[in-house]
């Protein structure tokens, strides 16, 4: 009986602190005039939303956010696939050594590293442009997209594309019909970890785009200092729904893949 | 139909000192099946690599019609293979894994269609066209890997293990599946396994791999009851060797003399090795004969296995079906029957 | 001859190596010159511990406020990493002893937590702890409180409780995932062998699957710790003018317009960086020797 009861509490707690944040910027984002110590809102209102929305910055934000975000994932992807298929599949001397070099990055602060680039980007004229940005997210990006499909390669079985390769595929076939198939959830999967770095990445921005390159964590950051509840919420909102809808897809793909996939290993 | 010659093959994996293969000679007639039968790392499965190009040779030569293919890009090679595991691509539908060799060689839509319609039929699997691998069984995957690999009429079939993993049952009727079918096509096939009643069953011919080269190359009844040197008759199960002087048709041992076949033994000292099936036990004194005390006795249903103790040697012996069984610690007499002792080459 | 350069495992790993060399290797390289004063901006050419004498024994700005501000990172990195070690360990533990469909939806929940940047996660308990916030509001509705000046500070606040909340409440689910996924990969399930052997539910919990989850543990909570230690958005938000985290102070520093306060600036965020990788090194040592065992 008790540990029925507890289990509850437990449940409660795990599903209390996951929802919170998501019901106070709704409930916070459609408020207007919400005095203390009004339980409710007095007022429901799409105001603060469509303050948000008409707001030629915010539309820039997620503009902005988005591309660097997509080039960001996108591009540590393309990056980090051959190199992951080395890791995972061939044993060779200096492997260890490779693992330390994208090891570190991951450890050493955004901080350091931001005001490093800063300097070095000012220099060669990439600093405030969103290439530079992109580029500085590559550093967080490709470590983890690197460690993710190398952990998809070391259960790869390499015998399907030798298999296909004695049938006449040739390489370009193999390629694309074999390797990319087989690997495509954990494509997925680095993917999503890259997009996410990079969307809630602030530091790294705020060091190399110098205030000109305007992402929705530069944006909250500045509404947070300056203290309207119900824009904070709406922003907030606006910010987490792309990462709440892109796992939520993620989730289902994996729900509905994930089996199939795993019946080759 | 093509013929595969195998030319004084050498192959060392990088990092690795010594050669998996070296010296490696084979050749395989057109149609025929050959088994290649050796222990873990003895270099089978280098061997069906080297054929289709997903490793390169150090040195050698490997034929098809006598003409090398060593510069052929390996999916050109029409040289397919089998594993242990199906390797049915798990994204594909059946029809889709069958066609795919035909679907790399740009072939029509209904030419495809029909191709996979007349495999499934051969492999006696007709009407699945539509399902997904992983809701077939491991027998029924593997007879699908087959049909994908034959659909392109290669030139050769090349089989690793294919059905290791499989349940007995499975096993044998996919055996005779397999056998069929080569036939039927007159596909020149190698077998690679570790399992010498499979390579006995399946093959027209096999070859002993031992130490990365051929130890012994012949029909597998040849192979099986007259092995020529003492490595390849331990591989086929035998392990009683006299070691003696010959004369006039008899084997002289420190333990006793025995009578041998004139016209099969050469004068001098030599080496008889005897098929455990062919000693006989006897509790009275028989000619051609060595005393022994039994040691131990398994009863396996077919036969009963003695473990015979004859000084200085230890004799296993097969009996089929016997009435009763011999005791142990009973004193025996070990019959080495005459037409059953074979000379081998001196160790 | 050309096909095994052109398969050398060195070129494959070219890319990648090439990108993180260049932009990591840059940025340590001139954030060290930075930090030592070398500078093509005022033409200093000449390497000095100025900035470090500063930061460290100074009397400057940078030298009053670095010692308080390392304390406070110290408190707010070793508070939240316990509370989240303590918290994860009965979440891990409850979610182990689930089993199918109900586990797997529990799991995604711990997961959905990936949704929430840090900076979102601080700007929620903003709104919800503050002295106007939601909780606030709840107690005024229950009469405890009257006005938001009798609620107590709970973000902003000069202890940092703030952030501790906003990181444990985030850490907890990172590190229970890390639990369980060594409770799972258990290949044999010990605690029905000391079951069976007589052990009772507090002896199994202190003799089986303690020690199996300890190491990993750990080292989790030593990277929980580095992170917090070396980030910048939750105290940033969540903190008040003094004590500053350190994170904090040296992003003042670095984008003051004054080049020898960038120095300074550049000097405390390397501090921080060579606290974090030792701190990396333990934790990878650590999971080694999960390794061996």
């Amino acid at each position: 009986m008790s540990q029925r009861l507890s289990t509850y509490t437990l449940q409660l707690l795990l599903y209390g602190v996951l929802a919170t944040p998501l019901v106070l910027f709704a409930v916070y984002a459609f408020s207007e005039r919400w005095f203390f110590p009004a339980l409710v809102p007095q007022e429901w209102t799409a105001s603060p939303f469509a303050r948000l929305l008409s707001d030629r910055r915010t539309l820039q934000g997620l503009g902005e956010s988005l591309s660097i975000a997509a080039a960001a994932s996108l591009l540590s992807l393309a990056i980090s696939f051959p190199a992951a298929r080395t890791l995972g599949l061939r044993a060779f001397r200096g492997r260890q050594a490779a693992w330390l070099a994208f090891f570190v990055p991951t450890v050493v602060p955004p901080l350091a590293i931001g005001m490093g680039l800063n300097i070095f980007f000012l220099q060669i004229g990439l600093a405030g442009s969103m290439l530079g940005v992109t580029l500085a997210h590559l550093v967080p990006t490709l470590p983890y997209t690197i460690f993710t499909l190398s952990s998809v390669f070391a259960r790869y079985d390499e015998n399907y594309e030798h298999q296909a390769l004695a049938l006449g595929a040739n390489p370009v076939q193999i390629f694309f019909r074999i390797t990319l198939r087989l690997v495509f959830p954990g494509l997925v999967v680095a993917g999503l970890f890259a997009f996410l770095i990079s969307w809630s990445q602030y530091l790294l921005t705020l060091l190399i785009g110098g205030g000109r390159v305007l992402t929705l964590p530069m944006l909250l950051f500045s509404s947070v200092s300056g203290g309207n509840p119900a824009s904070i919420a709406a922003l907030s909102l606006l910010f987490v729904t792309p990462p709440v809808l892109v796992i939520a897809a993620t989730a289902r793909y994996l729900g509905q893949h994930g089996a199939a996939v795993q019946e080759q290993y | 139909m093509t013929d595969v010659s195998i030319l004084d093959l050498r192959k060392t994996y990088p990092g690795q000192a010594q050669p998996v293969l070296d010296h490696f000679s084979l050749s395989v007639h057109a149609g025929e099946l050959v088994a290649l039968l050796g222990p873990s790392g003895s270099g089978k499965s280098t061997i069906l690599k080297l054929i289709t190009g997903i490793e390169t040779p150090d040195s050698g030569d490997i034929q098809f019609n006598r003409k090398t293919i060593l510069n052929t890009p390996p999916n050109q090679r029409g040289a397919v293979f089998m594993f242990q595991k199906a390797y049915l691509f798990p994204f594909l539908s059946i029809a889709e894994n069958i066609g795919f060799g035909l679907k790399m060689q740009n072939a029509s839509k209904a030419t495809i269609q029909a191709a996979v319609k007349r495999m499934l039929d051969l492999i006696g699997l007709p009407g699945i066209e539509k399902r997904k691998p992983a809701h077939l069984s491991g027998g029924e995957q593997q007879r699908v890997a087959l049909a994908r690999a034959l659909v392109t009429q290669p030139r050769l079939l090349l089989l690793d293990e294919p059905l290791s993993s499989l349940d007995t049952a499975v096993r044998a009727n996919l055996q005779e599946a397999i056998r069929r079918i080569q036939r039927e096509l007159g596909i020149t096939t190698i077998l690679v396994t570790h399992d010498l009643s499979e390579a006995m069953s399946m093959s027209d011919r096999m070859a002993l791999l031992l130490d990365g080269q051929v130890a012994a190359f012949d029909q597998p009844m040849r192979l099986f009851q007259h092995p020529p040197s003492e490595q390849a008759a331990r591989f086929v199960g035998i392990n009683t060797f006299l070691r003696g002087e010959v004369s006039d048709g008899c084997l002289r041992t420190d333990l006793g003399t025995l009578e041998v076949c004139p016209n099969r033994s050469k004068p001098g000292p030599g080496v008889f090795a005897i098929r455990p099936e062919h000693i006989r036990i006897e509790s009275n004194q028989r000619p051609n004969a060595l005393p022994g005390i039994i040691k131990d006795c398994t009863y396996h249903g077919e036969y009963v296995e003695y473990q015979v103790e004859i000084p200085e040697m230890s004799v296993r012996a097969r009996v089929p079906m016997p009435t009763e069984m011999v005791p142990h610690g009973a004193p025996v007499h070990v019959i080495f029957p005459q037409e059953h002792l074979f000379q081998i080459k001196n160790a | 001859m050309r096909k095994r350069v052109l398969s050398s495992p060195w070129l494959r790993l070219a890319p990648a190596l090439l990108v993180i060399g260049i932009l990591f290797g840059t940025s340590i390289v001139y954030g060290a010159g930075q930090s030592l004063g070398v500078m093509a901006a005022i033409g200093q050419q000449e390497a000095s511990l100025d900035a470090y004498r500063n930061v460290l024994t100074g009397s400057g700005p940078a030298g009053r406020e670095f010692w308080p501000s390392l304390g406070f990172s110290l408190w707010i990195s070793g508070a939240s990493t316990l509370l989240s070690a303590l918290g994860a360990l009965p979440v891990a533990l409850w979610l182990n002893g689930r089993r199918g469909q109900s586990q797997q939806k529990e799991t995604l929940a711990l997961n959905w937590n990936l949704a929430f940047p840090h900076l979102v996660w601080a700007v929620a308990l903003l709104l919800f702890l503050s002295q106007s916030g939601m909780l606030a509001r709840l107690a005024a509705f229950f009469g405890w409180v009257q006005t938001p000046a009798d609620f107590p500070v709970l973000v902003r606040d000069r202890l940092g409780f703030g952030i501790i909340l906003s990181y444990v409440t985030k850490e907890i689910p990172f590190l229970a995932l890390i639990v369980l996924a060594v409770l799972r990969s258990q290949p044999e399930n010990y605690a029905v062998v000391a079951e069976n052997l007589g052990a009772n539910r507090w002896q199994r919990l202190r003799y089986i699957t303690l020690p199996q989850v300890l190491p990993a543990l750990t080292a989790g909570s030593l990277l929980v710790f580095a992170y917090v230690f070396s980030a910048y958005e939750v105290p940033a938000v969540l903190g008040v003018r003094y004590p500053r985290a350190l994170p904090v102070l040296a992003l003042d520093f670095f984008t003051n317009p004054d080049l020898s306060s960038r120095a300074e600036g550049m000097a405390i965020s390397f501090l921080i960086a060579i606290i974090v990788i030792l701190l990396a090194v333990i934790s990878i040592r650590q999971n080694k020797s999960i390794g061996e065992t």
